[in-house]
């Protein structure tokens, strides 16, 4: 396993892609978030406005889970990853240990941005003492984390860069889209409720959250993990 | 082999592998044994097997019945496979935007090597100059250099390499072949398939021949020229029609193979010559034909029942 995890490292710090994802996480959560606490003319919930950012920046997380197996599978060389390790489960856990922490460092500076953002444009921002506001920041990292975790487990399973990049970003973004034409309040709350992103996003507000919030992330894990698991069981089932 | 002596078998052994592509077989009763300090060649049209039999003994494919053993023991169980088994299945296998060198780093961090070792393999196959560039850049060639530096990456004593000499220039090509004939003085076992019949007639001492889905041959390659060989005198006359009556007459299979020359069968050369004499027909050389890889070749991947019927000289 070990030797596993110094491959994955070595592999995504050999090419320039993941860097400019992860950057691209950061700047785009924090550019984001700063429009937002500039533009906000009440903002009821500073922390929720502050970390709106997310939404965009889990973009560029999902594409770069999504190429980490995808790009492996588009190159052919996932059966050289293969033959080197070939205890598969070891494969992909180590690509998920790698992505996790990766993206816990790059949602950990996007959040703590947004808040620095925040701080300067709010008249009454959040501070971290808070705990609503730490729950909502930690929570924040680790739903970025899910959702690469999804997008991992979604590529593995499905094998191509294109249609899982396509997959993961409409369970994202369909529903919050699909449930402002919904009239039906039941079906709306119903939606919102599963869905890993409004489900996983609750877990920011600090005032008035739709769900309880850790149960919302919750939502989102189960996801991530039906996803993994699916993708895992058949990396070991076909193949290569 | 005796059960016993297979399992304990250094090299590649491979033994009954079937395994079907939804109704067509793939795989129908593979069986041949890689030894070491031996060029095993592996020769067979596309669709025989060979790369799925290699992709069988690297673990990557799952096979229904038979099995694929390294030093005894299957892929799937071996720690830090590659200082077991070096391979080379797809040199276009790279991602484009890492340096050849990056290539062989995170191979290196997978077996627990370091970058020492791969500067020491980016040596000895030459690719010293572009290491650092990017692998989207390279050449087939160059490329089948960096899968070969893979290969060795853990210095394996078993070295399997699909389509080596695939975009290799002339000097590629001498290259591999001295250095494919060094792996094996080493006491390697090595794997090679190639439909380059004059490389591998150069490079290999023994020979697998596939050919739906099994290895229709598995012998040293001298036995199987010779064999191919065998009791063949090819005569050059001007006098074809003449030479043929007289040499039928005595019993001999004749086919005209050339403007000038016939391939005789079933006959020796002194006869031959006795016979033309008496019978005053001219001719000008009578010297024993060899078979070239690529005889042997044609007259294995032809239909089973045709190569039993097939007479020897035949005209192809």
């Amino acid at each position: 396993m070990r030797l596993a995890l110094h491959a994955e490292w070595t592999k995504i710090r050999t090419v320039a892609g993941p860097l400019w994802l992860l950057l691209g996480t950061v700047a785009a959560t924090v550019a984001f978030g700063a429009v937002a606490t500039s533009v906000v003319t009440d903002p009821g919930d500073p922390t929720k406005v502050a970390l709106v950012g997310a939404d965009v920046g889990q973009a560029p997380v999902a594409v770069l889970a999504v190429l980490l197996i995808g790009g492996e599978y588009g190159s052919g060389t996932v059966r050289t990853t293969l033959t080197a390790v070939p205890r598969r489960a070891v494969v992909l856990t180590a690509k998920a240990v790698t992505l996790s922490g990766l993206v816990a460092v790059a949602g950990t500076a996007a959040v703590l941005g947004s808040l620095v953002a925040g701080r300067f444009n709010l008249p009454d921002p959040a501070s971290l003492a808070d705990g609503p506001t730490l729950r909502a920041s930690a929570g924040t990292v680790l739903y970025l984390v899910l959702i690469a975790l999804l997008g991992l487990g979604v590529a593995t399973a499905v094998r191509d860069s294109a249609t899982g990049i396509g997959i993961v970003l409409a369970l994202l973004y369909i529903v919050p889209i699909v449930s402002q034409t919904i009239g039906d309040p039941h079906w709306q709350h119903l939606l919102q409720h599963i869905a890993p992103m409004t489900a996983g996003l609750a877990v920011q507000s600090t005032t008035d959250p739709p769900m309880n919030p850790w149960a919302g992330l919750a939502v989102t894990a189960g996801w991530a993990a039906a996803a993994l698991l699916t993708g895992g069981l058949l990396l070991h089932a076909r193949d290569a | 082999m005796s059960p016993l002596q297979t399992a304990n078998a250094p090299g590649i052994v491979v033994a009954g592998l079937r395994k079907r592509y939804r109704a067509a077989p793939a795989l129908d009763g593979m069986s041949f044994t890689v030894r070491p300090g031996v060029v095993t060649g592996f020769l067979g049209p596309n669709g025989a097997g060979k790369s799925t039999t290699m992709r069988v003994i690297l673990g990557l494919d799952a096979v229904e019945e038979g099995s694929a053993l390294i030093n005894g023991r299957p892929y799937r169980r071996l720690r830090r496979p590659l200082t077991h088994v070096g391979a080379l299945l797809d040199a276009s296998a790279l991602h484009p935007g890492r340096s050849g060198r990056g290539h062989l780093l995170w191979l290196a961090h997978s077996q627990g090597l370091d970058a020492r070792r791969v500067d020491q393999v980016i040596e000895q196959v030459g690719l010293a100059t572009a290491a650092r560039r990017k692998a989207g850049g390279y050449s087939l060639g160059m490329r089948q250099r960096l899968g070969i530096a893979a290969a060795l990456l853990g210095d394996p004593p078993i070295v399997m390499l699909d389509e080596p000499f695939n975009g290799m220039d002339p000097d590629g090509i001498i290259w591999l072949r001295g250095f494919l004939r060094s792996l094996a003085t080493q006491g390697r076992a090595v794997l090679v398939s190639s439909h380059l019949m004059s490389e591998m007639q150069d490079t290999a001492d023994h020979l697998v021949v596939a050919g739906h889905g099994r290895a229709i041959a598995d012998a040293a390659m001298a036995d199987l020229i010779a064999a191919a060989s065998r009791d063949r005198v090819v005569l050059r006359t001007t006098a074809g029609a003449d030479a043929t009556s007289v040499l039928i007459r005595a019993g001999a299979t004749v086919a005209a193979t050339g403007r000038d020359t016939v391939t005789v069968s079933g006959l020796p050369a002194n006869r031959i010559v006795a016979l033309l004499n008496a019978g005053a027909v001219p001719f000008s050389e009578v010297s024993a034909h060899r078979a070239t890889l690529e005889d042997v070749y044609l007259e294995l991947t032809r239909e089973a029942v045709e190569f039993h019927a097939a007479t020897p000289g035949a005209p192809r």
